[in-house]
């Protein structure tokens, strides 16, 4: 009698497999004659409703591709990167990285990036509840402690910087706008964008190089002082810029892009 | 045993009245017409989240009781419950406050992979301790019994040892949770597996049973030309179901009883119409059964 462990890892073994080869033995003999057939069926519902959350997912991706075209990378998707939770709104983060990598998909130089917006779409979707930083609490902190904050980023938040114009094909092709989509210059990139959520709908912004750089930082960590200046300083700025970054850096909060911060009195 | 009587009058409490599980393609026309609706019922994984589709989770709550139906736990893993999956149940369980909680009597992950299908156990001592156990996990963690539904499946194992009623049975006595009697699954499995569905609802305690499922199924032929039941929730119950469920209530009296349709939905008003056919029977069944209690 096998153990249940080694039974159930045969069968998400079969279940995953490219086809459906045989079944496991433990199967009754009733059932031995017609193997893959019932295995078939709860493949099919796997495969299924996998397909089907990524499908919810990556809805342009699958417009810009087809159905048959998205089904054939979902299935392979997801036999290489079956999902690690129960919870599907989570299920996909690595589906741009693979689209890059997926050799029928290689002409199609922005479906990697139309994938990367789509997941950022999706986290802004689904991210869960948490408030804002309070704006008050930082008024109490030193010039010099302010300067040393790192923010933690709302996990709705993402900052892309993608080097086609996803976001355009996006809305066009989400739109069905076919003048829009005929007008579409995949060469006009880069783009730098941010992607969140306001009240309870999704916003996907264009930012400056600047802009987008300093978010950027402050998204990825970096203490506050160092941010504005690395922004600053790549983009060979002086006073007018820090202006627009600490107005930008005001938004941010006021919008509750942030939830607390790492440093002196942690929030 | 979680009796569906002991939870009447309580704020949120979910009478033996007929409800809807509820799908995101009709979350607009519940929240704009607020309809009729005893309760309704909805899958815990998709509200796991934030955002808008949990803005309207709390709008429904508001104004309806709500059953939380988990798909995902997957109480049947040999290797153990994903406890960030069973923390996530636990905080919406406690945000919501559900009338009723349920999960199946399956497996969905292994190595770590969640395979998206409630998968059939092995009727083994093995498999009935490994759900014992996570129930229990489970019940301790969210501070409240939970109902577990019987399975529908297409296939058995040869070293199954335990009729599935009893299986479901033991779990009960041994955790004192309910059980989620679903017709559709009893008839599916017993016609696919050659069980005779009054020999599964004989075995089970009526005072165990805590909510009854209605939903539809469809018929394939294999390729021996062995007819399959599937269980695809995508059509109205079928009239052997209705009969089934009309011997349910006479053996256990009228409780919870749920409309479930998640492949093609129709309107909302087809599920409605369903709705009032279960609640037709349920009322009929009040005027048969002396346990009967006024919904």
């Amino acid at each position: 009698m096998p153990a249940l462990r080694e039974l159930q890892r045969a069968l998400g073994r079969a279940l995953l497999a490219e086809a459906v080869t045989g079944a496991p033995a433990e199967l009754a003999p009733a059932e031995l004659a017609l193997p893959s057939q019932l295995l078939a069926i709860y493949r099919n519902t796997c495969l299924g409703a996998l397909t089907g959350a990524l499908a919810l997912s990556f809805p342009a991706v699958r417009r810009l591709v087809g159905s048959g075209f998205f089904e054939t990378a979902a299935q392979e998707f997801i036999r290489t990167h079956p999902p690690t939770s129960a919870c599907l709104n989570d299920y996909g983060q690595q589906f741009a990285a693979f689209l890059a990598q997926f050799p029928q998909a290689a002409q199609l130089t922005y479906l990697a990036d139309v994938a990367r917006l789509e997941w950022a779409v999706n986290r802004a979707l689904h991210a869960p509840d948490v408030p804002g930083l309070q704006v008050q609490l930082l008024a109490g902190l030193h010039a010099a402690v302010v300067a040393s904050l790192r923010f933690v980023p709302h996990p709705a938040v993402s900052v892309l910087r993608l080097d086609t114009p996803a976001d355009a094909i996006w809305h066009a092709v989400l739109d069905q706008d076919q003048a829009a989509i005929a007008a579409l210059d995949p060469a006009a990139g880069p783009v730098w964008l941010l992607i969140e959520r306001c009240a309870g709908s999704v916003q996907v912004r264009r930012l400056t190089p600047a802009a987008w750089q300093f978010t950027q930082r402050l998204c990825a960590g970096e203490p506050l002082q160092a941010a504005l200046s690395e922004a600053a300083c790549a983009n060979h700025a002086g006073e007018e810029l820090n202006a627009v970054l600490n107005a930008l850096l005001a938004d941010h909060l006021a919008s509750a892009r942030f939830t607390g911060w790492i440093g002196e009195g942690t929030s | 045993m979680l009796d569906s009587s002991d939870s009447q009058g309580q704020a949120g409490s979910i009478s033996a009245a007929a409800g809807i599980g509820l799908r995101f393609p009709h979350h607009e026309q519940v929240l704009q017409t607020r309809p009729d609706v005893p309760w309704f019922e909805v899958h815990a994984e998709n509200y796991f989240g934030g955002g808008a589709v949990r803005r309207t989770l709390e709008a429904v709550r508001r104004d309806y009781p709500l059953s939380l139906h988990g798909v995902g736990l997957s109480l049947g893993s040999a290797e153990g419950l994903d406890l960030s999956h069973l923390q996530r149940l636990a905080e919406l369980t406690q945000a919501i406050e559900p009338g009723l909680v349920s999960e199946h009597l399956s497996w969905s992950v292994t190595g770590g992979h969640y395979l998206a299908d409630l998968l059939p156990l092995p009727m083994t001592e093995e498999a009935l301790e490994v759900v014992c156990r996570h129930v229990q996990q489970t019940q301790e963690r969210l501070k409240r019994p939970i109902l577990l539904e019987n399975p529908s499946s297409y296939l058995q194992f040869e070293h199954s040892s335990i009729p599935e009623w009893e299986f479901l049975g033991a779990v009960a006595r041994r955790t004192g949770c309910g059980i989620l009697c679903d017709l559709n699954n009893i008839f599916v499995s017993a016609s696919n597996h050659g069980w005779d569905p009054l020999t599964y609802l004989d075995a089970l305690a009526a005072q165990a049973i805590g909510e009854y499922h209605l939903a539809g199924h469809s018929v394939c032929t294999l390729e021996d030309a062995r007819v399959l039941r599937i269980d695809n929730h995508g059509s109205p119950v079928s009239p052997e179901v209705w009969a089934l469920y009309e011997q349910a209530l006479e053996r256990f009296g009228p409780r919870p009883t749920l409309i479930e349709w998640d492949t093609d939905i129709p309107a909302f008003e087809v599920l409605l119409d369903q709705a009032a056919q279960a609640a037709e029977r349920l009322r009929a069944s009040r005027g048969d059964c002396p346990h009967a209690r006024a919904a």
